[in-house]
């Protein structure tokens, strides 16, 4: 018995559990394996144009009867500042060099607009049963929008006063999400990533501060982690880490590699990848450029200049300027299919609930 | 009610329950009341202050409840003889923090003491496994003072992992009420130790101003640094550093850390002047992540009691969590 039924009535799955968004490392396949395990499946939409989310929700419609989470970003639009971005290149220079790219060719942008009111149009049209944001909320108007087409609303809070914040603009569940979870750190009312609490300090205070059920984010990977959030007080758990090793996931082989072989300790926080703080496995260019530069231009900027060195390393199967997205879990991923990865973290948390309450 | 564990069977007590030794504000007071509530004192040796430590530790002749004596290990290493101080008032353990356990083992378990060791990861948990220690504190990157890198989720299981079958396992790091004990106990620990919660107590000799600030400090107020330990001239092995609430100091110079050790002479006048005068605009509040759950400043036991209440309401008033290792 999960000892906090609050997400199972709301969101309908079988399990409170959220197979995390991870853009750019998977897509419809993941999110169908996991629901199929009875996962809360989550469709990555940041960093794809309308129309591909489109076909991807309509494929994952036709595949499963399940719920499913459209997630989108809503950071705040910085221009490219072209003296800063033209620093960050000289930079780079080397690495193009070496890779025998020239560093003055012109580089395609970076597609990843905020939610907008076609992506809202979209919302409206397929109605995912939950939309997720990172990064706060989109304007008030885009968020009464996706309420009125059905949709219940997540967002991450990095602290309390962000909590407070989502619950008071309209978050139906928050999603505390601490210090060791791969990827952006969902962080809008603060820059500060020193001083982002753990999962463990975090959850239990934004519990005390809001009403709507809150979901815990970052270094949980298994059964265990899953049973003391809810001690914490969670009602559910968001897992992203945990099914990048899944055959579903979409990362590259090199990518796959390199997380199998990660140590503990291998994950870092770093802005140089994307101008954003983010969690991942230390690259090359994070090692050498980073991890953390107060040169690196805006979000999403910093990924604009990076984008020809990694497609050039990747053909010789270097993963030098890939995004290692990964959290603290690191470790305890698992190379099996997602849907069968859900149930064995399921079923893990719930023998230990069993086990270890009267 | 009691949770027990394979912890209070080894040091004899009733609730899973340990007060951190943090330097010289765990005194004799603050660990007889951690121990009389059921719980278990540990008395904040530290760096190793030869008066204090006497004067402590005959407070703490006479008590009838079994206690600890912590230190700091690599500066216990500069004055061994205080151990034979803190083994003459026959402590039930003695704790040792940041460096290698291994010289000061046989000595501490000849006097009839049980050796807790903290570690930060798994090649520190071997070293203390090695010498012979008799339970671990897994320490998360959340706990306040000095720590490492890796957080209590991550740091908890992979040394329970380790200990399995061996000793058991104490959690520190971001813990501050009873969810935080049963959380603990569902990642397979067998209890907890607590710094920051314990600081905010009646009993413990820290300043009442720095006690207000734990009290006021919300989710995202300390931070991990190195610049507190800079500007006392206290020079510390890596990987550690502390954790300690931003205050202004800390603004300042966070980022900056080169430019104060260029300074460090300056800087360390003004800082040792704060520390006198107990401003805590500059001085450090040393304090982990658990300071958002932390509201006022109750008796000890009360702090005991309110954790195990909670605690055993979340484990279903479960007796006996030694299930734990089977699970």
């Amino acid at each position: 018995m999960w000892p906090d039924r609050r997400l199972l009535d709301l969101f309908k799955t079988e399990f409170p559990i959220v197979q995390s968004p991870m853009a750019g490392a998977m897509d419809h396949e993941l999110v169908i394996a996991a629901a199929q395990g009875g996962a809360l499946g989550s469709l990555p939409c940041a960093m794809i144009p309308v129309e591909k989310a489109r076909e991807q929700f309509n494929i994952i419609r036709q595949r499963i009867s399940a719920p499913i989470n459209m997630n989108f970003s809503c950071q705040k639009v910085v221009e490219a500042d072209p003296a800063r971005m033209a620093e960050w290149k000289l930079r780079l220079a080397p690495f193009y060099r070496e890779l025998g790219l020239d560093p003055a060719a012109p580089v395609a942008v970076t597609d990843r607009a905020p939610f907008n009111a076609a992506m809202c149009e979209l919302v409206e049209e397929v109605k995912p049963e939950v939309v997720s944001f990172h990064y706060g909320l989109p304007d008030q108007a885009l968020v009464k929008r996706v309420k009125a087409a059905g949709a219940i609303v997540m967002s991450s809070a990095t602290i309390v006063r962000e909590a407070i914040w989502l619950e008071q603009n309209g978050a139906d569940v928050i999603i505390a999400q601490g210090a060791e979870a791969g990827g952006h750190r969902g962080m809008f009312l603060t820059e500060d990533i020193a001083a982002q609490p753990g999962t463990f300090a975090l959850v239990p205070q934004v519990v005390d501060a809001v009403k709507v059920p809150v979901i815990a984010a970052g270094g949980i990977a298994d059964g265990r982690g899953i049973a003391a959030a809810f001690a914490l007080g969670a009602a559910g758990v968001q897992i992203g880490t945990a099914y990048l090793r899944c055959p579903e996931s979409k990362i590259i082989a090199p990518a796959r590699q390199a997380l199998a072989q990660a140590s503990d300790d291998s994950t870092v926080i770093t802005n140089v990848m994307t101008g954003r703080p983010a969690r991942g496995v230390a690259n090359r260019m994070m090692r050498e450029a980073g991890p953390v530069s107060v040169d690196a231009p805006d979000f999403p900027h910093a990924a604009t200049s990076l984008g020809p060195l990694k497609a050039a390393a990747e053909k010789l199967g270097r993963v030098d300027f890939t995004n290692l997205w990964a959290g603290q879990g690191l470790r305890m991923g698992r190379e099996m299919p997602a849907a069968e990865l859900t149930r064995a973290l399921a079923g893990a948390a719930l023998a230990r609930l069993r086990a270890l309450t009267g | 009610m009691t949770i027990s564990t394979p912890l209070t069977t080894l040091l004899g007590i009733t609730h899973p329950i340990l007060s951190a030794p943090m330097d010289v504000i765990a005194g004799a007071r603050l660990t007889q009341a951690v121990s009389a509530a059921g719980g278990f004192g540990i008395l904040g040796g530290g760096y190793g202050d030869k008066a204090w430590l006497e004067q402590e530790t005959v407070k703490l002749r006479s008590a009838s409840v079994p206690f600890g004596i912590g230190f700091i290990t690599w500066s216990l290493a500069k004055r061994p003889e205080l151990l034979d101080i803190a083994l003459t008032v026959r402590p039930r353990a003695i704790m040792l923090s940041f460096g290698d356990p291994k010289p000061f083992a046989s000595k501490i378990k000849s006097a009839g003491a049980r050796l807790i060791c903290q570690v930060q990861d798994e090649g520190m948990a071997r070293q203390a496994l090695d010498a012979g220690a008799d339970m671990l504190v897994a320490q998360g990157s959340e706990a306040g003072g000095h720590g490492a890198s890796r957080t209590t989720i991550d740091i908890v299981p992979a040394i329970v992992d380790l200990a399995a079958g061996k000793v058991p396992v104490a959690a520190a790091g971001g813990i501050g009420d009873g969810r935080g004990l049963a959380a603990m106990i569902m990642l397979g620990a067998s209890g907890v130790l607590l710094g920051t919660r314990f600081y905010a107590s009646l009993e413990c000799e820290g300043a009442d101003e720095a006690k207000k600030r734990i009290c006021a400090a919300t989710s995202g107020s300390s931070v991990r640094s190195i610049i507190f330990d800079l500007s006392r001239n206290n020079v510390w092995p890596a990987p550690f550093n502390g954790r300690c609430l931003i205050n202004d100091h800390a603004r300042r110079w966070i980022g900056r850390e080169v430019e104060l050790m260029q300074n460090v002479s300056a800087v360390a006048a003004e800082y040792a002047a704060a520390r006198a005068a107990g401003n805590f605009d500059i001085a450090a509040v040393i304090a982990g992540e658990a300071v958002g759950l932390i509201h006022d400043v109750p008796p000890a036991a009360e702090i005991v009691e309110r954790i195990v209440t909670e605690a055993d309401q979340i484990l279903g008033g479960r007796r006996n969590s030694s299930a734990a290792a089977r699970a």
